[in-house]
């Protein structure tokens, strides 16, 4: 086995956080990117959350690649993530109550994000423990970008705020300045979401989406 | 019965699983680009949802719920915290079983669904309709319904999406807008007209 | 390659698997269940004393600070359709919580009690609406509303959870200019639009929200009635008390 080098590790985190974005490049974990981005608090919990599910579904999964029997390979890798999800609901329940109420169901649906039980089979069965934690990370990280981002457009145009706090200055309200409403609800997701990828896709060295 | 029919209106157009709670995106993207197809994986969404919602409910009201194995002696035991894993179970079992009908009654469908077939599982609509029913508190019936109500919905956003994107082939999408992008666009235009639903009392 | 499909193995491996993930998961819940009921209590805490106004709306002090402010000013009763409060466990009987004024005892006389709060617990659109309505001690003005849980749309139903919703409850009354009792309503648009002596008994809307505030109106007026024992009694007490003041004039 030879010794990763830094800069193989620095290849997979790029990979998972730039040019292989998983919401904005793999398209997988849209449901979740839309329904948590209205404020950047959930925002921020929800990446970490499945930041960490990944990672470590990813971890035990490439450890157990060589004995995972193949005729049961996604329930097992299904039964290993739901394990993590619970846990990290139950942890956020305990330690983030307020936030967890807002996250209502979506903790939950970390088990169906496509994500991870995409990296969970196009990497972690093919690849050793330690490459397949960071690759968790760096799709984690990648999914965390976007979702801040989102979020923060939603918050600010929405709601005039800033990890809640207040960063319109009352004074352009009273000039006529309103909140856009539409940010705050569903249609306003979508329209940040498509604009973004158009950015995105308009930008230079980034690979482009497939038509 | 009045307050059965609203919810499924409400569940279908008003908080619609897929324009309203994004729930289902994955696959929206990718199979609504044939009208057919599209229609062919709506129904057997409908159908899955319409079963594992009650499926659901009863496995949680019976075993899960916080007193609910009172019948067999055990009150005070809360065992909700093992509803994501043992709902995900049922979800891939009668997906599973699903796969086997269509295989054997329709091979034409299940080779045009292929992959996208068994990603029934794992879609989000299908667990956080059952989320959603546990978190609101639906009876049994009003399990059936509301998984029958977010299944239509979702194949009406998704047969609406195929039609439009079809009808969208001859536009003019610029280069980094076409694809994904250009598909969120459509669906922010179709989340606003469903919205136009909440305005209406039955 | 054949060794790890092998069925002995399948069984083994499932089964192993199914044994350390139920440990992995039933550590995690039990161990953190203490902590996860405390918060669900100090959520029911601080906002009743949200909806007294002894805490702003939004702001979340520390868990010390909200214990020791409910126990101080809080005090949870059960009352019967008449409005006494009743010692023995009763079916029929309705949660109440008194608002201590500061500093006082525990009796239940109008100086030591500067209002009640009535728990509403009523249908939404989708799930339950639970929050609580707050009222001072003359029987008919709100003096606070909050919502602590609920299953509505976000940014459309689930805007009954705002600040700006709930403080719009505080100075309205239940009683409209003929001291009859009508509850409030939640108004389609603002409540300024309608009739100046209509204002009072309405809260401003929300928009593309309808139906979800004329299930919540709806599920005040009915709790509302409910507990018109207690609002009456406070009403008499409050008569009581001005008649025997001598600056009453």
């Amino acid at each position: 086995m030879n010794a990763k080098s830094k800069s193989d590790y620095q290849d997979i985190l790029i990979k998972g956080l730039w040019s292989q974005n998983p919401v904005a490049y793999q398209v997988l974990g849209i449901c979740s990117a839309l329904a948590v981005t209205v404020k950047m608090s959930t925002a921020v919990v929800m990446a970490l959350a499945l930041t960490a599910v990944t990672a470590c579904s990813s971890l035990v999964i490439s450890s157990m690649r060589k004995i995972i029997p193949s005729n049961i390979r996604i329930i097992v890798e299904l039964a290993i993530i739901s394990t993590l999800v619970i846990v990290t609901d139950q942890v956020l329940k305990a330690y983030f109550y307020d936030i967890s109420k807002q996250l209502s169901i979506f903790v939950g649906l970390i088990i169906t994000n496509c994500i991870v039980l995409g990296r969970a089979e196009a990497f972690a069965l093919a690849n050793d423990p330690i490459d397949s934690f960071v690759d968790g990370i760096a799709n984690g990280l990648g999914y965390g970008l976007i979702l801040v981002v989102v979020a923060f457009i939603r918050e600010l145009l929405g709601s005039g705020s800033f990890l809640g706090f207040q960063v319109v200055p009352g004074v352009l309200y009273d000039l006529g300045f309103q909140n856009m409403g539409l940010m705050v609800l569903a249609p306003g997701a979508f329209f940040v979401i498509g604009l973004l990828v158009w950015l995105k896709n308009s930008l230079p060295g980034i690979s482009s989406q497939q038509k | 019965m009045g307050d059965l029919f609203s919810l499924f209106i409400n569940s279908v157009f008003i908080g619609n699983i897929l324009l309203a709670y994004f729930l289902g995106m994955c696959s929206f993207i990718a199979v609504s680009k044939n009208v057919d197809t599209a229609a062919g994986l709506g129904f057997a969404v409908i159908f899955v949802l319409a079963v594992t919602s009650p499926v659901n409910w009863v496995i949680y009201h019976g075993f899960l719920a916080p007193g609910a194995l009172s019948w067999l002696g055990f009150p005070d035991l809360d065992l909700s915290f093992l509803k994501f894993i043992t709902f995900i179970a049922v979800i891939a079992a009668l997906v599973q079983a699903v796969e086997m009908v269509i295989d054997r009654y329709s091979p034409n469908l299940y080779a045009t669904l292929g992959v996208f077939l068994p990603l029934i599982a794992v879609n989000c609509a299908i667990l956080g309709t059952s989320l959603f029913m546990v978190e609101r508190n639906y009876t049994f019936i009003e399990s059936i319904v509301f998984g029958a109500g977010s299944g239509t919905g979702w194949m009406l956003a998704i047969v609406t999406m195929a039609a439009i994107r079809k009808k969208a082939r001859y536009s003019d999408v610029p280069e980094g807008l076409q694809g994904f992008g250009f598909t969120m666009i459509i669906a922010g235009l179709m989340a606003m007209t469903f919205m136009m639903f909440s305005g209406i009392t039955l | 390659m054949s060794e790890k499909n092998s069925k002995a193995h399948v069984i083994l491996f499932a089964l192993i698997l199914s044994v350390l993930c139920s440990l992995l998961i039933t550590a995690a819940a039990t161990g953190l269940k203490a902590r996860q009921q405390e918060n669900m209590a100090l959520d029911k805490k601080v906002n009743l004393l949200r909806a007294a106004g002894l805490v702003e709306a939004g702001k979340k002090p520390g868990k010390e600070t909200i214990n020791a402010l409910y126990d101080q000013r809080i005090e949870e009763v059960v009352v019967d359709r008449q409005g006494k409060v009743i010692e023995t466990p009763d079916p029929d009987g309705m949660h109440l919580y008194f608002v201590h004024t500061k500093g006082a005892g525990d009796s239940h006389d109008l100086k030591n009690i500067s209002g009640y709060i009535v728990p509403i617990n009523t249908r939404g659109l989708w799930g339950k609406i639970h929050g609580y309505l707050a009222f001072e001690n003359d029987g008919e003005t709100v003096s606070g509303f909050s919502v602590f849980s609920h299953s509505e749309t976000p940014g459309l139903g689930g805007e009954i959870e705002s600040a700006w919703f709930e403080k719009n409850f505080k100075g309205k009354k239940i009683l409209n200019s003929q001291d009859k009792f009508v509850s409030i309503g939640i108004a389609k648009g603002k409540a300024a639009d309608l009739p100046k002596d209509k204002q009072k008994n309405y809260v401003d809307g929300i928009s593309g929200a309808t139906l979800t505030g004329r299930y919540l109106s709806e599920g005040i007026k009915n709790t509302l009635m409910k507990y018109e024992g207690v609002s009456v009694t406070f009403r008499q007490k409050q008569l009581k008390a001005k008649d025997a003041s001598p600056s009453h004039d």
